[in-house]
């Protein structure tokens, strides 16, 4: 019977290449494979997902031994047969082998796990063009969501202020039309937030004195800083959502200046800014304690509230001034509003993700290895 | 194919070495987890308590020790049975200085060697923890679960310290001497 030995082995080898074999196998590891982890300890549940393999791997040899007539004796025979003890067969009973060997089937599905995460970090990045933050940076689930908390408490503290700035603009502006009288203002800058903030308040300080004191009439053009386009994640489909502009509203003499229409918008004004602010310490205190920001984050929402509390004051001290003094504004339509910046990928951004793929490439390579 | 694959694999992979399959079992905080560290040259200064299982080949005297760890915490044991197939050898790790616990790892034990899959198996028992003052000599333990009673298995009793590795080189070499040897 040691002719048969070979063809059985062949036989076998060749079922083991066939769709029949890999369709049901491949299918049980991906769907199997995503609690494998690197980590030293095993889960008990590998033990389970492992006699269920040794189960599929039986049935389906069997299944094809009494289709093609291999009995029992002839494979143990193939299998203790010089022939199979060859390393190009070696490879090819892998599979077989890992039913026995739990740490080969361990390192197949990590394998089959590590190629799955390349493959969908590889679509997202071919459907977005980028990965966003989440995907870049190999930190946790919980401090992730924290990030994602403190980069909504930002765009909530940004929008109130946005807010604050039209309020203030409209009040200003109304004074101005009942005095016709001095003009305001607003800058803005698309450089971010932080920029636009402190770019707005000299300008205006400027532009109110420039016009007392010449009594210039000026025409006012109060552009809203538009919210820089920003990923959310975990937000909407897979696409990056940009945030709506803030619209720009047009205003002049004859037209009433209805508020403008922002997103999460309650209150208006003043009232919102303090509200918000207040809600957003409240949140992030929630979310994470102040003391465990970095001390970047820490400067840039001091330097948030020191600010909205300096606008306030500012506002109270120009309704004052103002008063006796005044200034007609002209109609003029509102200069273009800097267009959003683009989804940035910046520098750090893309090295992390770098760092990143260059990780899971060992990672992978290491497995293999195995 | 039954338990035929298992054999299947066995040619498979050709008896280029022997093999050999260990459990090894107790309460929790026995030090398991330290033994099989120990018994693998790895370092064993940050060992957290097992919520699953380990599994690590260990080369002696010209063969391979798979040696299972399985978490000793009471939520855990019920599933011990599972690991119990074409097991060669039962290690049981006690900590000698856990009095307290004595009456419980006991139990445990007349129930592991009731199973089914361990039936003849024979058993090496750690006396573990021998470095702390207050952990009872080997000898007591014994007597204690009545090792002398059994009969239809090897055992043996060998009092340890896993974390310095004292005493269990003797343990291995009594499995080297006493079970390798009648494994075919």
């Amino acid at each position: 019977m040691a002719d048969d030995s070979e063809w059985v082995l062949e036989s076998i080898a060749g079922y083991l290449g066939s769709p029949e074999w890999v369709i049901p196998v491949t299918d049980f590891m991906e769907n199997k494979c995503t609690v494998f982890d690197d980590e030293d300890e095993n889960k008990l549940t590998y033990t389970e997902i492992h006699q269920q393999y040794k189960q599929l791997v039986e049935n389906l040899l069997e299944n094809y031994m009494q289709e093609v007539g291999i009995n029992e004796q002839q494979f143990f025979e193939a299998c203790s047969s010089p022939y199979a003890k060859s390393k190009a067969l070696q490879g090819v009973f892998q599979p077989v082998l890992a039913t026995d060997d739990f740490q080969m089937f361990r390192s197949l599905m990590v394998q089959k796990n590590v190629e799955l995460q390349l493959q969908a970090l590889r679509v997202i990045k071919e459907r977005n063009g980028a990965l966003p933050e989440c995907l870049t940076d190999g930190t946790d689930v919980v401090s992730e969501l924290e990030q994602q908390e403190l980069r909504i408490l930002q765009e909530v503290l940004k929008r109130s202020k946005e807010e604050y700035d039209l309020e203030l603009a409209r009040r200003v502006m109304l004074k101005e039309e009942q005095q016709e009288l001095g003009s305001t203002s607003t800058g803005s800058s698309d450089g971010g937030p932080a920029d636009a903030e402190q770019q707005v308040l000299p300008v205006k300080k400027q532009d109110g004195e420039a016009c007392r004191e010449h009594g210039v009439q000026k025409s006012q053009a109060t552009v809203s800083p538009t919210a820089p386009a920003k990923m959310l994640p975990g937000q909407g489909g897979p696409s990056p959502k940009v945030l709506p502009a803030v619209r720009v509203p047009v205003k002049g003499v004859e037209l009433p200046t209805p508020p403008p229409q922002v997103e999460l918008k309650e209150k208006v004004g003043q009232q919102a800014a303090e509200a918000w602010l207040e809600e957003a310490r409240r949140e992030a205190g929630i979310s994470k304690p102040f003391t465990e920001l970095t001390v970047v984050q820490q400067d840039q929402l001091q330097q948030r509230a020191q600010y909205l509390r300096q606008q306030r004051d500012k506002l109270q001290a120009l309704k004052k001034e103002q008063k006796p003094k005044t200034a007609a504004p002209e109609e003029n339509p509102t200069g273009p509003s800097p267009a959003p910046s683009p989804p940035e990928v910046s520098v750090e951004e893309r090295k992390r993700l770098q760092k990143r793929k260059h990780l899971a490439e060992k990672l992978k390579e290491e497995v293999i290895k195995k | 194919l039954g338990n035929g694959l298992f054999s299947v694999v066995e040619r498979l992979k050709g008896a280029t070495e022997r093999e050999l399959r260990i459990v090894l079992l107790g309460l929790d905080n026995a030090g398991k987890t330290t033994l099989l560290k120990k018994l693998a040259s790895e370092d064993v200064r940050t060992i957290t308590p097992t919520q699953g299982f380990n599994v690590k080949s260990v080369a002696a005297s010209g063969m391979k020790l798979n040696v299972w760890d399985i978490g000793g915490q009471r939520k855990i044991r019920p599933f011990w049975k599972k690991y119990l197939e074409n097991t060669d050898l039962l290690i049981y790790v006690i900590d000698s200085a856990d009095k307290k616990r004595f009456e419980e790892t006991g139990l445990e034990l007349s129930e592991l060697v009731a199973e089914e899959d361990l039936k003849g198996v024979p058993v090496l028992v750690f006396a573990n923890k021998q470095d702390l003052a207050i952990a009872s000599p080997a000898s007591e333990i014994a007597e204690g679960l009545n090792l002398h009673t059994y009969r239809d298995r090897q055992w043996q009793i060998q009092a340890c310290c896993a974390l310095s590795g004292e005493g269990v080189q003797d343990g291995m070499s009594w499995i080297c001497r006493n079970i390798a040897n009648k494994k075919k």
